[in-house]
């Protein structure tokens, strides 16, 4: 043990006089997180604002409540007027210059109410939209964005719309003869003066007027029609969930590549001659195996650690909260990620092989285990495939503990998957090492 | 003096190469042993074998009159080991170095670092022993790879072709080191080389290898007696030579080179005394006339028909 211990030692000493080494164990990962999380994290509201030319050519008071709503959305920027590049003149948009400049390019989405937003003749509302669909993430943000305003807005716009349908299915003197006999009738039953009851019905009185402000009963009313209540129900404490979500992803990626090339250090010993004379001395060739497994595991748990408390002291990513879940989670992905090195270094040559082919599959095991993106982005075999990996494993894992605050049921599956893993890559490694003897 | 190692019949294969064709020597104890051989002869091979790092296919190894038993902390105690290639934490500093290899070896606190010291001394790079190998010399490198491998003050130690590949200062200052450890410290010493020069100045005894086999062993003055010449005189190529050729080649052997005759003297003209007289009254001036002693090279020669170095 004392001779493990020994060549434990040694492998930090070297570690640590490898300048590269440090910097692609701590700092890369450090200066990746910081950009990745600046992007995703929500939280900044430096989030900017995607521009959309926006024309309101309507005079309905519905119209204006979406250019209102649109003015102060913090996702969408609607632009309504640009100065010219040649002349210093501005020149608002209408309907023509605003499909001009999205077929130029020069933005992706133009939303246009026409005058005839609130048509006469029709219970549907009139919006034109002209977009480039180059970025189909920015266009599917967009028109989710709009959508929501325009669904907000509704209720207030409804009973118009009723009342233009109602009225030109049975024309305009029967129509007059319902609300007088309607407005009587309320009269009778509730005291209330019939005329000021007419007046309410009245279609250009809810259309011109500002009653269309939440508080009016006929808005109240159809807002509880049209009730929409999202109540996110997971990450709501999150105290940032961009970045929550995005730190397991790189940590795990970062900590399989620094235990790879902690792993196949065995090489570098070899080619060096080191290797050589450590077995002239007393030292066994399990012995130099194990001392590897150790240096692996004890880096790779440090490194996790030092780049979850760098996510914490950065991005305020909640780590202690679920500490011991988050803890056993770096343990089980660690020594998952130290049997993929130890096979890596057990089936190759060199350095350069073991180097080539273990970038190769961390690469393809980041992409496809969600790493880089969510794995719902995927195809659905993909996804299958996605479970074949650690980084799957271990970036769920993640997402269960910082995100869903899970208690160890939660991660049990992980835990279970990510040892077993570990113990089945494992043997063959060691059974590789036993059969072809790579140490000399 | 007892043998402190016997190989017998040591054979060695690697696929259709035969590295060693069955190789036997006794190696007394406090000797200076040298292996004399050209590249590819197998002496890093008999080397590793020794020293336990690949098993031979045939033959035994006896370590003090006992089959060698490798792995077993006392051999390995016994033996220090200078590979022939630079063996190193080369980015660590020295003394980093010496402090892992020392503490495998088991040595620790104030008995390792007291020998740390020594060992540095030894090989003059006390100096230096804050510095990372990597800023070493060839030449430092060469005498550290030997440090690290005396530290535990091994009984025998190995030497493959320590010098390799460096100047003649380093060169020597690993000579007095060796020697110091041979004569003062009563150490058994087996060091390789293709260096006849080497051979020479530095051992008892010697073993000559060729294609896996021992072709001669003995002292230097044995291995020299096994020439038929133990002198060659060589004499310059001017008028007066060349005319009178016929009666050099009555005095023994004569080759004819490039600017010079080769006289390797017959039986009768054997001492110096017998021959200059001769040579005199032929007319040949006595300054163009070179006596070179047989050497290890000549010895190598006669024996493969091929120098030792190409
Ligand atoms: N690992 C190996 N695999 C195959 N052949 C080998 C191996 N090691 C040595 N040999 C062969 O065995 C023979 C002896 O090699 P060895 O290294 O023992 O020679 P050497 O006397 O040490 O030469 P040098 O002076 O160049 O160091 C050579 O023909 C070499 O090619
Ligand atoms: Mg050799």
């Amino acid at each position: 043990m004392n001779t493990v211990l020994m060549l434990f030692k040694k492998d930090t000493y070297r570690f640590l006089s490898d300048k590269p080494a440090l910097l692609l164990t701590f700092i890369l990962p450090a200066v990746l997180i910081l950009i990745f999380g600046e992007i995703f994290s929500g939280n900044g509201g430096q989030q900017s604002r995607i521009p959309i030319i926006f024309v309101n050519e309507s005079s309905s008071p519905a119209a204006k409540i979406i250019e209102e709503k649109l003015d102060s959305s913090k996702a969408l920027k609607p632009v309504k007027s640009i100065k010219t590049s040649d002349k210093n003149k501005t020149i608002f948009f209408n309907e023509k210059t605003a499909k001009d400049y999205v077929e130029k390019g020069k933005f992706s989405t133009a939303v246009i109410l026409p005058k005839n937003f609130i048509s006469d003749s029709s219970a549907a509302l009139n919006i034109k939209v002209y977009y480039d669909p180059k970025d189909e993430i920015e266009y599917s943000l967009i028109m989710g964005n709009i959508q929501k305003i325009i669904y907000s807005t509704i209720p207030s716009v409804f009973p118009a719309l009723l009342q233009n349908k109602w009225q030109k299915e049975i024309g305009p003197a029967q129509a007059k003869k319902f609300k007088t006999s309607m407005a009587k009738t309320v009269n009778y039953f509730f005291g209330v003066p019939a005329d000021s009851i007419e007046k309410y019905m009245d279609l250009s009185y809810i259309s011109q007027s500002h009653s269309l402000n939440a508080d009016s009963a006929a808005s109240n009313f159809f807002s509880e029609l049209l009730n929409f209540q999202s109540t996110q129900v997971v990450g709501k404490e999150i105290s940032n969930p961009g970045a929550t979500r995005m730190v397991g992803g790189w940590a795990i990626m970062f900590l399989l590549f620094s235990i790879v090339s902690a792993s196949i250090s065995l090489f570098e010993e070899k080619q060096q001659g080191t290797l050589k004379r450590l077995l002239t001395m007393p030292v066994s060739r399990n012995q130099i195996i194990w001392s590897k497994y150790l240096y692996t595991t004890v880096l790779g748990v440090i490194q996790l650690a030092v780049m979850f408390i760098f996510a914490w002291a950065v991005f305020n990513v909640d780590i202690f909260s679920n500490f011991i879940n988050l803890f056993l989670m770096i343990i089980a992905s660690t020594l998952a990620a130290v049997s993929f090195g130890m096979l890596i270094t057990s089936f190759t040559k060199s350095l350069s092989q073991a180097n080539g082919i273990a970038t190769i599959l961390i690469l393809i095991m980041s992409a496809i285990g969600g790493s880089w993106f969510p794995v719902f982005l995927l195809p659905e075999w993909m996804q299958t495939i996605s479970k074949t990996t650690i980084t799957y494993w271990s970036v769920d894992g993640f997402l269960q503990v910082l995100w869903r605050h899970s208690d160890l049921s939660g991660i049990l599956i992980n835990l279970v998957v990510l040892l077993g893993i570990a113990g089945a890559v494992n043997a063959v490694a060691l059974y590789r090492f036993k059969k072809t003897d790579i140490l000399t | 003096m007892e043998n402190i190692l016997s190989l017998k019949n040591i054979k060695k294969n690697y696929g259709e190469i035969a590295a060693l064709k069955g190789v036997s020597l006794d190696i007394e104890r406090g000797s200076f042993l040298g292996i004399l051989g050209p590249n590819g002869a197998g002496k890093t091979t008999l080397m590793n074998i020794i020293i336990g790092l690949i098993a031979p296919d045939e033959g035994e190894i006896l370590l003090e009159n006992s089959p060698v038993i490798h792995r077993s902390n006392d051999v390995i105690q016994k033996f220090g080991y200078v590979p022939q290639e630079i063996a190193l934490y080369e980015e660590l500093s020295a003394i980093k170095n010496l402090e892992i290899f020392g503490g495998l070896y088991g040595l620790k606190g104030k008995a390792l670092r007291s020998r740390i010291s020594e060992v540095l001394e030894l090989v003059g790079l006390y100096e230096r022993k804050k510095d990372a190998v990597k800023t070493f010399s060839g030449g430092m490198k060469r005498r550290f790879n030997i440090a690290c491998s005396i530290l535990h003050s091994p009984e025998i130690i190995l030497c493959d072709e320590p010098t390799v590949g460096i100047d003649p200062q380093s060169r020597n200052a690993i000579f007095d080191m060796l020697q110091r450890m041979h004569k003062a410290e009563g150490k058994t010493i087996i060091y390789t080389t293709h260096y006849m020069e080497e051979a020479e100045r530095l051992c008892d005894k010697l073993e000559i290898i060729d294609n896996g086999k021992i072709i001669a062993e003995g002292t230097l003055a044995e291995l020299i007696n096994l020439l038929a010449k133990k002198q060659s005189i060589k004499i310059l190529k001017e008028s007066r030579a060349i005319s009178v050729k016929k009666e050099l080649s009555s005095l023994g052997t004569l080759n004819e080179l490039e600017f010079h005759f080769e006289l390797i003297p017959g039986t009768e003209y054997s001492k110096l005394h017998q021959l200059f007289p001769k040579l005199e009254s032929l007319g040949i001036s006595e300054d163009n006339i070179e006596i070179s002693r047989a050497t290890l090279e000549d010895v190598f020669l006669n024996l493969t028909g091929r120098r030792l170095r190409d």
